[in-house]
This record gives C-alpha cells, structure tokens and sequence, in this order.
C-alpha cells in the first residue's frame, strides 16, 4: 500500500494514520512465529471480539501483547489463566488505530511436560555455565546462628515441620518466618523479595527456603530463574528443603546446602544442645587436664632438678676424694717403703743417707732402716 | 553483627586452646594463660546457650511469642 506524504516545501510529512499504515504493512511482511512466555493480564469478555493478554518472559520480565479472535480461543477450550508456560503460534502486527505492537495470535498451546523440562534443563546449563551451582561458592552454615530466617508458605505443615524439629534439637533458636505465595505466578518474585527483605533482617545468619511436597507444577517456581538468582546471591547461606527427598527443584543446586525434608534442615541449621553441652563440658575437662599435665611436667621437672642440686656437693666431695685417692696412690707407689719392703734397707749417718762405702770408716755409728723398724750399727770395715 | 564474641568464635578458639594444651607443647606460663583463656571461653559458651531465649517471630507481623 502506497502511503502518501504531505509536502511542506522539502519536508515530507506523515498523517498518524499513514506512519501508523506504512509501518503496518512493514510488520505485516514478518513471518508468523512461535513465541515462548508466560501469560499474564488474561482478558476475555462476553462482548469483545478478540481475548487479549500478555505474553511475559520470566527470566527478564519482557512483554509482548497478544490478541486473538474470541470465536478461534473459545474453540481450542484452553483453560488459559495467568502464570501458565504457553507457545504462542502468530504474526506479529501493528494495531493500526492505536499504533500497539502485538502478536496476533493463530494458535496457543500449553507447554506440556516435556517442553518444561527440556526448558529446565536448558535454565540449568545457562546457570550452570555462568558458575551459579560450583562448588567454591557453598558456603558453610553457622553452627549456632542467632536468628535463623524460614520462608516458608502459607500451608502449615512443612512450617510447623521444621520449628518442631528445629525446637527439639536447640529450644533457644530465634526463628524468624516469613510467609509467602510458593505457588502459583506471583511465587517466584514474592519468593525473591522476602529472601532479601530475610537476609537483611538482623542477625539472620542463615535462611532456610522451606516448601512442603506437592505436584511438580506446584514446585515449579523452585525452579524459577528470579527465585535461583535469589538464592545464589542471597547475603547469607540458603539451605533449600523443598518439597521431598525426590524433588530436586533447581534452587536446590543454587542453594549452600540441600536438606531432604524439613527435618533435615532443622538438623542442618542448628546443633543439639545436649551434644553441645556434652562437647564443651569435654573441652573444659580436657582443659583442664591439659593444663594439670603442663603443671605435672614443670613440677616433676622442678623435682628433678632440686635433687640434683641436692646431690651436687655432696658428688662434688666424692669425685674430689675420689680424685685425692688416686694421688696418694701413686704417691704410695712412689715412697720408698715399697723398696724396704722388698729387703732393702736404708742406712744413715749423722749427715744422712749413705750411697757409697767411702762416706764411711770403721767403726762409725749408723743408724739402719728396715721396711719394719730398724737397729743402730758399727762399722767393722769398709769396701770400696 | 555485634563486637561481642559470637559462640562459633568462642568454641572454635576453645578447642583450639585444648589442643594445644594436650600437645603438650605449651611452656607452664602459656599453659596458664591458655587454661584461663580456655575456662573464660567454656564460660561464655554456657552463659550464651544459658542465656538464649528461644522465640518465633512473624515477619510482618511482628508478633513475638514466648516458646512453649
């Protein structure tokens, strides 16, 4: 279709209603598509022509306006309703009178299981890639947090689950619960938002995201991108316990620690007060040992030392003596009397030993000393 | 976050303490020290788990309940 300017002089100016015709017909040469999303803002009307909504992505929030005549959706008998995964057949047009983008839709289908899950496994590698679930990033749990954070949601029995496990095991845990929508379309934003408003609380050292089990649509929004990047970037550690043992909602992988049930993560969240108590009552006895054996070994040592002090003079005295006996032994082993003792004998005159006859005459005196005593002598004759 | 020792810090630096003492490898004057520091530690892990008072709150709501 032509579309026809207005001149003003050299500038060529369009009516609303040509720009709006002209760029219709540019969208109306696009081929039709299938698009993946979320419906949100469902509109159908008795008198209208056409059911409206809004096809949502859920990882970024981005939307698209969808139409489609009312007569064409009453005959696929869809029970359409916000918050369901949907494939959207259509072409994209331009709604001439108001100059709307949106996608005019030719056919709708609910995502089946399948679908589902080849896009959760899908979520799970992108995430995966980016290191959301790697290993470096679990962070251990306190093991006596001061206030422990539950959200949890509006059905009591996973609630009531863990506050009875966690009262059992520690009575004076602080519990702080928030409650909230875990199913349904507004889950995964309401379960993000209370994770932060939890983690900011004070004195929140740990948060546990608790959801008892349910059908693996109820779960889905575990599985939500919002509530996994919640969990991977939340403040402080996550245990996730949602649904039963064989349920592994995505925020599992996302989380710090993974509980089985309810149970399991008041086990994991706080110790057993009487296995504390034991523990510490061992560490002070051991202390206490400890410090006796460190007293033990000084005093022993002390011991030691003071009857080494105490021996010392009188070991002194002996090695001196010890010392003095060997002198005197061969002090005694160079006295003469050993000689006498062999039958030598010493003789002296009046100016001392006598060595050679010619010191002597006959008949002078000397005196003859013998190894047992002696006698006086005369010389009767001398030999040279 | 409060300056006061948390009961994580307290414990881990009381088995810490114990460890060194039974490895015997403390002088008598660390040993005395480290056992005084120890019993000061044993005594504020007890007086923090005496002195906890269990309650649930309500976010939101605000509501403190005393434990049963």
């Amino acid at each position: 279709m032509k579309v026809e300017p207005l001149l003003y002089g050299d500038r060529k100016v369009y009516t609303v209603s040509a720009f709006n015709r002209g760029v219709a017909s540019w969208v109306a040469r696009l081929p039709s598509i299938w698009v993946e999303g979320e419906v949100t803002e469902f509109r159908r009307q008795q008198g209208w022509q056409s059911v409206f909504f809004t096809l949502k992505d859920s990882t970024d929030g981005a939307c698209l306006s969808v139409s489609m005549p009312r007569g064409r959706f009453d005959g696929l008998r869809l029970d359409l309703a916000d918050g369901m995964a949907v494939h959207v057949f259509g072409r994209p047009e331009l709604y001439e009178a108001r100059g709307v983008f949106q996608l005019r839709a030719l056919s709708i289908e609910p995502l089946g299981l399948g679908a589902v899950l080849a896009g959760l496994e899908r979520l799970k590698q992108k995430l995966a890639t980016e290191g959301l679930f790697a290993p470096e990033r679990k962070r251990p749990l306190p093991v006596l947090p001061r206030r422990i954070g539950v959200l949890t949601g509006n059905e009591a029995a996973a609630k009531r689950d863990f506050v009875t496990a966690v009262q059992a095991r520690f009575p004076a845990a602080n519990l702080l619960v928030a409650q909230t929508y875990v199913q349904g379309q507004a889950a995964p934003t309401a379960i993000a938002a209370t994770m932060q408003t939890l983690a900011r609380e004070p004195e929140v050292d740990v948060i546990v995201l608790t959801r008892g089990g349910g059908s693996f649509e109820d779960l889905l929004p575990f599985s939500d991108e919002r509530v996994i990047r919640a969990v991977a970037e939340c403040d402080v550690p996550v245990v996730s316990a949602v649904g039963h043992e064989q349920d592994t909602p995505l925020c599992d992988h996302a989380a710090d620690v993974r509980a089985s049930t309810p149970t399991a993560a008041a086990r994991l969240v706080v110790p057993d007060e009487r296995e504390l108590r034991e523990r510490l009552d061992t560490a002070r006895a051991a202390l206490a040992r400890g410090a006796g054996a460190a007293l033990e070994r000084a005093r022993s040592s002390l011991t030691r030392d003071r009857e080494r002090l105490d021996r010392a003079p009188a070991l002194l005295v002996e090695r001196k003596r010890a010392g003095l006996e060997g002198l005197v032994g061969r002090l005694q082993a160079l006295s003469p009397r050993k000689t006498l003792a062999r039958g030598y004998a010493i003789v002296r005159t009046d100016n001392g030993i006598v060595r050679s006859s010619a010191e002597l005459e006959s008949g002078s005196r000397v005196d003859v000393e013998l190894a047992e005593g002696g006698f006086g002598a005369r010389v009767e004759e001398t030999k040279a | 976050m409060t300056d006061e020792v948390s009961f994580e810090d307290a414990r881990r630096e009381l088995e810490q303490i114990v460890g060194k003492l039974e490895s015997g490898q403390a002088s008598l004057e660390e040993a005395v020290a480290l056992w005084e520091r120890g019993e000061l530690l044993y005594r504020t892990c007890v007086g923090k788990l005496d002195a906890a008072q269990g309650k649930i709150e309500e976010l939101g709501k605000r509501v403190e309940e005393a434990r049963p």
